[in-house]
């Protein structure tokens, strides 16, 4: 079967990295894909700076569910915001709920609860394909925080089921790690650049993976590689564009640091492959400024290794 | 040189990942120690080569270890880690073994105690306070974790002690199960039995409990971590204190950098240089057409390198006009591989602190 049917089997993709690493836009290039495979889609950004937007060309969310698309949905989602609808669910008297939520108790215990935020997300995505809300989406691509490590918002459920065992907020911990470590409704995408720190951490990220969750990620994405660099041709280049105001040495500087730089990827894209063995797609880095046009590229560019 | 960043006793590196931030820190540390100031670089998470490059491993968790680099003041690596500077504290402040041991058995502290919101920033920031209130250094360079809300760590000391200062750590010490007070205190017991059933059913009564007892267990070291955590916000706003903003280069990343400029502002931090890192020469950007129309190998690449200069200097351009604050700008240029060995960084160091400001 080929990797994009397999995802679009799941109902939660989370593409998951380090920030700076282009997550967002392989999570919304993977929202467009599945929309146009038929699935009902809810990109989930998970940011207080909005930038989900910029690439569908849309406005921005403001916590709300804009549409990107045939079949495909994008929202700014707020943990905070859904912690706040769960007190006020849980608590059915409205005057109470308020004095609970304004209470500085319940302020600290939001902010700073360990693990509580990646539930809420997380909690909030299962309950979109389960239906319990007025939307509905057969799919919800989350593009993942990048505070904290990367795992740590896929381990979130876990850490608190262990801690807590048992009332309803455990409950919910068991049953959203249950949700995650299957990978028949779960899928998780790791982006990553190929440069040393963001590959070593996308090894961390897999080992760790696997052994808390006992899963691999289904794909991981080596983001924005410099092109190759053509080989055997030393003199080449300059000697094609001779008579230009650009200096012999700063062709030749220029050059260098491609050939450099792409050397650079190269290898770390050696060493990802030695540990991880499983699907691995390239995306180039493209001369596209942020937004419809460069998530329509790079969109194109995972249909066609995906697909 | 560059008058602002070696200039203060205190430097702090702050921006967002991925940025090069680290591999700065410990370039400036380089540069500051080669003119004559025994210098610590402390770090959360270098890259293996990093470490390679100055020669520490995972020792320097522990205490500084001294870099073998020959500069005239000393250069000194800490790497911090968070678990290890907590467990610290804790048999720092603990009245005794015992009262120590009690919060290390806690499985909340254990499990969940590391995770809390802000306790890794703060644990960095405390562990600068410790090193500067010893003294064995001029010139402390400190880079920050590798978050994009990496200003998480400049609140961290004013979070915690909100946080102490709040009921939340007073109503999680009271005992409401246990038997005490008179008749005339009822109703407060009534009233606390039924929010005590209501946590019960959220979170559960064994967590409840963990968290009883590690607060309990903690509760005598409170005075002096809150004095702790007001000396240390304190230390970050002081005279000798500066910071720099180290900023990607294009103009998607301005957004994150203003956002952090005018958090440093607001919070009261001087900030002094902001570094953009990583540009792209833009040596071909106006002859983009005639460089990628030759019809070879090369185009795609040349095109490519084009754009990447006339963004980044056209980045650079709009976060100039933006900052209307006199902080000085640096644009370092993209360096063909990352530094491997002290040579490496040295040059960077060197590279950063002779840029004029844009």
């Amino acid at each position: 079967m080929v990797l994009l049917d397999r995802l679009a089997t799941c109902q939660l993709i989370v593409v998951t990295g380090k920030g700076g690493v282009g997550k967002t836009t392989i999570a919304a290039a993977i929202g467009r894909l599945l929309a146009a495979r038929g699935r009902r889609t809810l990109l989930l950004e998970v940011d207080p700076r909005e930038s989900l937007h910029q690439l569908l060309g849309t406005e921005p969310s403001g916590g709300s569910i804009l549409k990107a698309g045939a079949r495909l949905f994008a929202q700014n989602l707020q943990a905070r915001a859904v912690i706040e609808s769960l007190v006020r669910e849980k608590v059915p008297i409205g005057a109470l709920a308020r004095k609970i939520i304004a209470s500085p108790v319940f302020q600290h215990f939001a902010d700073g609860a360990p693990g509580l935020k990646e539930m809420s997300v997380l909690g909030y995505a299962l309950r979109t394909v389960e239906g319990d809300y007025r939307h509905k989406a057969d799919v919800v691509v989350l593009d993942a925080p990048a505070t904290g490590h990367g795992a740590s918002m896929l381990a979130a459920p876990l850490v608190l089921a262990d801690a807590i065992e048992g009332g309803q907020l455990g409950e919910m911990a068991g049953d959203l790690a249950e949700f995650i470590a299957n990978p028949k409704r779960c899928g998780v995408v790791l982006a990553a650049l190929a440069e040393e720190m963001p590959v070593q951490e996308a090894i961390e990220l897999i080992a760790l993976l696997k052994a808390r969750l006992g899963r691999p990620p289904e794909l991981v994405i080596a983001n924005a590689l410099y092109p190759e660099f053509p080989a055997g041709r030393a003199g080449g280049p300059a000697a094609g564009r001779a008579g230009t105001a650009v200096t012999a040495q700063a062709l030749s500087d220029l050059l260098e640091l491609w050939r450099q730089r792409r050397e650079v990827n190269e290898r770390e894209l050696k060493r990802l492959r030695r540990s991880w063995r499983g699907p691995l797609v390239e995306v180039p880095l493209l001369p596209l400024d942020r937004g419809p046009r460069l998530l329509g590229a790079v969109t194109s560019v995972l249909a066609e290794e995906l697909g | 040189m560059n008058p602002g960043l070696l200039s203060r006793r205190l430097l702090v590196v702050v921006g967002a990942g991925g940025v090069g931030k680290t591999t700065l820190a410990a370039a400036l540390g380089l540069q500051s120690a080669q003119r004559g100031a025994a210098t610590l670089v402390m770090t959360f998470d270098p890259s293996l080569r990093l470490k390679d490059a100055l020669g520490v491993g995972e020792e320097a968790k522990d205490q500084a270890v001294p870099v073998k680099a020959g500069t005239r003041g000393r250069l000194e690596v800490a790497l911090l880690d968070a678990k290890t500077t907590f467990d610290r504290l804790i048999r720092r402040y603990a009245p005794d073994a015992g009262a120590a041991e009690r919060i290390f058995s806690n499985r909340f502290y254990r499990d969940l105690a590391g995770n809390l919101a802000g306790i890794l920033e703060y644990m960095a920031v405390e562990r600068l306070f410790e090193v500067q209130s010893e003294g064995q250094y001029d010139r402390i360079i400190l880079d920050t974790p590798p978050t994009r809300q990496a200003l998480e760590f400049l609140e961290a000391p004013d979070r915690i002690m909100n946080f102490l200062d709040s009921g939340a750590v007073r109503l999680a010490l009271r005992p409401w199960w246990e038997e005490s007070g008179g008749l005339g205190r009822m109703p407060m017991r009534l009233a606390a039995k039924a929010v005590e059933r209501l946590a019960d059913r959220i979170v559960g009564r064994r967590l409840l409990r963990d968290m009883v007892e590690f607060f309990r267990a903690f509760s005598p070291l409170y005075d002096g971590f809150r004095d702790r955590a007001q000396e240390v916000r304190n230390l970050l706003r002081a005279p000798e204190t500066l910071f720099t903003l180290v900023a990607g280069p294009g103009p998607d990343r301005i957004p994150d950098t203003l956002f952090f400029a005018r958090k440093l502002r607001e919070a009261g931090h001087r900030l002094g240089p902001i570094i953009v890192n990583q540009i792209h020469p833009d040596a071909l950007a106006a002859r983009r057409e005639e460089f990628t129309r030759a019809g070879d190998a090369f185009d795609v690449g040349l095109d490519l390198f084009a754009y990447l200069g006339e963004r980044d200097a056209r980045g650079l351009e709009q976060l100039g006009r933006l900052l209307s604050h006199e902080e000085p700008l640096l644009a370092v240029p993209l360096q063909p591989v990352p530094p491997t060995d002290l040579t490496q960084l040295a040059a960077l160091g060197q590279i950063v602190l002779s840029q004029k400001p844009v």
